[in-house]
Order: C-alpha cells, then structure tokens, then sequence
C-alpha cells in the first residue's frame, strides 16, 4: 500500500450536484480536478466544515473522474446534516486524498468485494479498477433494509455480479452479508468496507477460506492526517503498516497500534490483532 | 513602505517568528501538516511528549466528540526517548519554524533525565515540561497538581539545560497560581497554560465509558474560558512569559489570551477543523493591530489585565 498523503492538500471546491439516494442518504458531487486525478481507490478526504466550529469530517471518496469527485455519505450527526445542506454553487474545502487505499494491484482475476451499509462509499472506485484490469468482481452488498441498498445497479452496469443481503429480508437473502460470501465459492481475494462486526466476520472467513482480506476500517477521527495518534487499531509489530517503534527486545511489543487514518483505512485483516 | 506591526516573540531564548505553537500531541511531528499548513508561518511545533520507556497508548477508542470540543486519552504513545533519539527526532531538522520538545515522566528523575537528553539535541530549540503525570512514588499524585513537586521537577529539570523551559500547567487543581508561581520560582521561563481538562462521556445504550481510557483530557472551544481565567490570574502573580491555549480557533479567541496576558498562544484541536487556521490567526492579528496603530503584539498582552477584586470586597462569582 503506497506512502499516504504524498499527493494530499488543500482544495477549495465547487458543489456542483446534489443527489438523495435514499431518506438520510446523499451523495454530494465536487468540482475537484486536482483531487479527482490524484485519488486513488479507497482513498478519504477530510471536509472542513463551512461554519468552523467541530472538526472536520471524513468522508470516502465514492467517484473520482475528469474534474470531479464525488462524497457518498449517510447523515448521521450535526456535521453531516451541515454537509448534507449544501447545494450547487456552495464551496467546500478539503484536505484530500489522505490515507492507503486498496492494492488492486494483485492481479487476481475473481475477487469478492464486501460492503456494508455506508461501506459502499469506499468501494465503487475499487470495483472499476478491477473490473478495468478484466477481473470478475462479486459485490456482497449488505444494507439494513432494501432502500438503503443505495447504488447497487450502478455497481451492477459497472460489470459487478450482485449478491444482496438485507437485515429485514425485504430485498435479497435475509441475514448477514458475510453469510452470503461464507456460501460462495471461495474468491481469490476480498476488498471489504463496513461496520467493523462487519469486518471481523471478513476476517473470519476470509482465514476459514485462507484468502487474503483488505479492509478498510473506520473509527472516530480527530484530525485525520496521522497528527493525534487518536484513531488507531492493533496491528502486528511485523506489519509494514506499523508505527516506527523499538523490537522487543528493546521494549517494543509484537502488538502495536497503527493509525488508521494515516497507516491505513485499508490494513490487511491477517496483519490486525484487534 | 508601512512597517507592519511586530508579531515576532522571544519566550526565554526562545525566538519565534509568529505568536504561534503548535500544541504537543495535536500536530504530530509536523511532517503530517506540511501538505496542508504553511509550517514557515507558524512560530513553533511543540512535537508530541515523549517519555524514557515505550508506551504502546492507551486502548481503544481514544477519541470522543463532545459539545464545543473532544476528550482524548491516547496515552502517551510513543517510542521511548532511545529511540526517539535515534530514529525520529532528524526528520525534524530543517523545518522552516521552531521546534519545541516535550517531555512525560512518572518520577522527577524522569524530567531531568529526558530533559537533558532532548535539550542536547541541535533540532530541539526549547523543552516544554508536560508534568500532567502521575508520580509513581506517591501513589500516582499528578506532578502538575502539587506545588512542591512541580518545583522538585522544575528545579531539576532546570539544572540540565540552559535552553528555554516551559512548564505546561494543569487545570485541574484548585489553586492554579500557587503552582504557577512554584514553577516560576524553581526556574521556568515560561508557562503554558492549559492542558487538557479532565472529563469522561458515557454511552447510555451500552452503560460503559465511552474511551477505553474511561477517563480523558477535554480540549477545544468548550475549555476556553477556564483557559482565559487561569491565564488572566497566572499573568498577575508571575513575570515569566505565558502561552495560552485552550480552544482557540479565531482571532476574537486569540485576542482574548494577549489581552488576559498571553505572550503566545497555542493551537491544539483547532488543527482538526482546519490546518490553516494558525497562520490565518497571524495574519488577522497584524491586521488588528495595524487598524489600531500598535507597532507591535507586547502592545495588548495583559491589557485586560485590571486588578482582580482584593480578598475583603470578594464576594465570590455571580451565580
Ligand atoms: C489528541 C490530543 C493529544 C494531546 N497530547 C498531548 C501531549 O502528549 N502532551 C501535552 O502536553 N499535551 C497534549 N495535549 C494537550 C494540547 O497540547 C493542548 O494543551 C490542549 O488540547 C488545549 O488546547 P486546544 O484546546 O487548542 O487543543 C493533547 C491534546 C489533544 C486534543
Ligand atoms: S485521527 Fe489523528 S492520527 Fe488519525
């Protein structure tokens, strides 16, 4: 996974879409040049917020194309129903793209992706790049209810094979999404984004099938470049994601926290000791 | 050609270009911010405390966003000052501002020892004290919250460098001017003033704290009046240079901290907002004071400054 924030800044942006996906489900879309062509997938921004008074939000980049990016989010909080108040013409300022996305770069040629819920948002970009380099991609998409399955035909018209999953059954096979991927033939590989009980069943599976997992987690931020030391999950000392830390021998441990805003929001699920 | 008003400001030895540090443990080592702040228009990065053995941090969550502001318990993680020698602290040559260590310890041995170390060190251009810690041989008692020992660690402390020490006080005691005065009088050169309050949130669907912590350091706008009062009440009893800090995110709040008598201020949580609001505070502080005529900063420190009332008229706070 590359050196984080090498491409990263500040960018005043442009609003220039707006759409509701689903009640409490927006996508916001940015005129964003810059950040588009240097986003990588699974990569986040921070959202400065327009009235200066809580700090910044991250947000997956959902869509990075020509000149604009695109932020898929749920409301969840004050900060984003302030963002999900802005409309066309409203300026926005990021710091972006920040963090170690996906590998894509394994050359699998049949891979799962998993995603639950707002998870989806870290994974649209994954998808067309594996798509892009001829591999079969599966989605298991898992969302509480059917409406909230947001944008699975846009996954679908990517190339993406869908298997849904719904808490309620009202679309898709009732139950848990990893159930589904439990079910499935073994892919080569899995990519996966949501709730981290979400993640942990990933994990599960993916040593059960003895197929590597990409994760991208989520935890509360504080600043969201790697300067608080605020958001970290435990990782083996081994791990090239690791913080810079005595062997040890020298005091260290086998276990170290890494940040997963700077380290990751991607980690390889046999590297996480949480 | 008008003369823009003076900005710059010497704590101790301390040569600053701007009014500005960044506060320990919210700017990592600077590297972090470098895409996104203009490190040569901020004064100095006061780098995140470091402690003589490695400390894994404290579990997890860490972080909990509270009303105006955030509780943190990270826990000190870092990797020892071995290898924080050794490995770390040259990637902070050539910064185009001041770089400020800070030191953790759990006994006074502790301060003077890692004071010593990191004052020897050419990137290290002042040494701030966080003595926000418990001591080990009396039962855990905050350094910070006994006026003896703050002088104990001060006075050692002291005696291993002669570059700028600052002492980063604590809120949470009752008698913030008698430790104030302690550090002063034990060899301080300046003070910073506040750190973090302590507080705790729980979540009431699962009734468990909400940091793994249980208790942690509140910080951000929600501190900042206790942070002006400590500073307004330090600046009267002490002669040494203090740098305020608590919650400031603007310039009214900057102004707030010079006129109760701050020589600098810090910028801790802030940065999470924006990373561009220290330079942006300096900017919009030469202009205020060139509306008003003032050729330099020292112009307004402690302006605000009256006596407080004399113990016979007090009759307490409103309410
Ligand atoms: C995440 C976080 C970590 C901190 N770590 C340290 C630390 O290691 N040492 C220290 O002296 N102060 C530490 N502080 C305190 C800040 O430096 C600062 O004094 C305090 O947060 C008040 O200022 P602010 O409201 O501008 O953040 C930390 C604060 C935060 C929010
Ligand atoms: S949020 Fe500050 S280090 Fe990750």
């Amino acid at each position: 996974m590359a050196t984080a924030n090498l491409h990263a800044r500040v960018h005043a942006t442009t609003v220039i879409g707006r759409r509701v996906l689903a009640p409490g489900v927006i996508v916001t879309t940015l005129e964003a040049p810059e950040l588009a062509r240097a986003t990588r997938p699974g990569q986040y921004l921070m959202a400065i917020p327009p009235a200066a008074s809580s700090a910044a939000t991250a947000l997956a980049i959902y869509e990075a194309e020509g000149k604009l990016a695109s932020i898929l989010f749920f409301i969840t909080g004050r900060r984003t129903r302030e963002l999900s108040e802005l409309r066309e013409g409203d300026r926005l300022d990021v710091l972006g793209p920040l963090g170690n996305g996906f590998d894509c770069s394994g050359g699998a040629r049949d891979v799962a992706i998993v995603a639950g819920g707002v998870g989806i948002a870290s994974v649209l970009l994954c998808a067309r790049t594996l798509l892009g380099g001829g591999a079969r991609v599966r989605l298991f998409y898992g969302a509480r209810t059917r409406e909230l399955l947001v944008d699975a035909q846009r996954f679908a018209d990517a190339g993406c094979e869908l298997i849904v999953t719904t808490d309620d059954g009202t679309l898709g096979r009732r139950g848990y999404v990893t159930d589904a991927l439990a079910g499935a033939p073994a892919p080569e590989t899995i990519y996966a984004c949501g709730p981290s009980p979400m993640l942990r069943s990933v994990a599960r599976v993916a040593a059960e099938r003895g197929v590597r997992a990409q994760l991208s987690l989520e935890e509360t931020f504080g600043c969201g470049v790697g300067g608080c030391w605020g958001c970290v999950v435990p990782i083996s000392a081994r791990s090239a994601q690791a913080p810079s830390f005595p062997p040890p021998e020298l005091g260290g441990s086998d276990v170290l926290y890494a940040r997963i805003c700077k380290e990751g929001p991607v980690f390889w699920a046999d590297e996480l000791r949480w | 050609m008008v003369t823009l008003p003076k900005i710059a400001v010497t704590l101790g030895k301390l040569e600053l270009a701007y009014p500005t540090l960044m506060g320990s443990g919210c700017y990592g080592s600077g590297e972090e911010y470098a895409p996104f702040a203009d490190l040569g228009r901020i004064g100095a990065i006061v780098l995140k405390s470091v402690t003589r053995l490695p400390r894994l941090g404290n579990a997890t969550p860490r972080l909990v966003h509270t009303p105006a502001g955030m509780l943190n318990a990270i826990g000190l993680q870092n990797p020892g000052i071995d290898w924080y020698l050794a490995r770390e602290l040259h990637k902070y040559a050539g910064r185009p501002c001041k770089i400020v260590g800070s030191v953790a310890g759990f006994s006074v041995d502790d301060y003077s020892y890692l004071c010593e170390r990191l004052a020897a060190r050419d990137e290290i251009a002042a040494v701030e004290l966080n003595v926000s810690c418990p001591n080990v041989a009396s039962e855990g008692e905050t350094f910070g919250c006994d006026p003896a020992l703050t002088s104990k660690v001060v006075r050692a402390a002291r005696a291993t460098t002669d570059k700028t020490l600052i002492v980063k006080l604590s809120p949470n005691v009752t008698d913030i001017v008698t430790v104030a005065r302690e550090a002063e009088a034990a060899g301080a050169d300046a003070l910073a003033v506040i750190n973090t309050v302590r507080g705790m949130a729980i979540d009431v669907e699962t009734w468990r704290p909400r940091l793994g912590n249980i208790t942690g350091g509140l910080s951000g706008p929600a501190i900042r009046p206790i942070a002006v009062l400590a500073v307004y009440e330090i600046a009267q009893a002490v002669g040494i240079p203090i740098i305020g800090q608590g919650g400031i995110e603007n310039l009214t709040d900057a102004l707030e901290f010079f006129l109760a008598g701050a020589s600098a201020i810090s910028i801790g949580t802030a940065n999470f907002t924006d990373p561009r609001i220290p330079e942006r505070i300096s900017a919009e502080l030469q202009d205020y004071l060139a509306r008003r005529d003032l050729a330099s900063l020292d112009e307004i420190v402690g302006k605000a400054n009256f006596a407080l009332s004399t113990a016979d008229q007090y009759e307490g706070d409103e309410g």
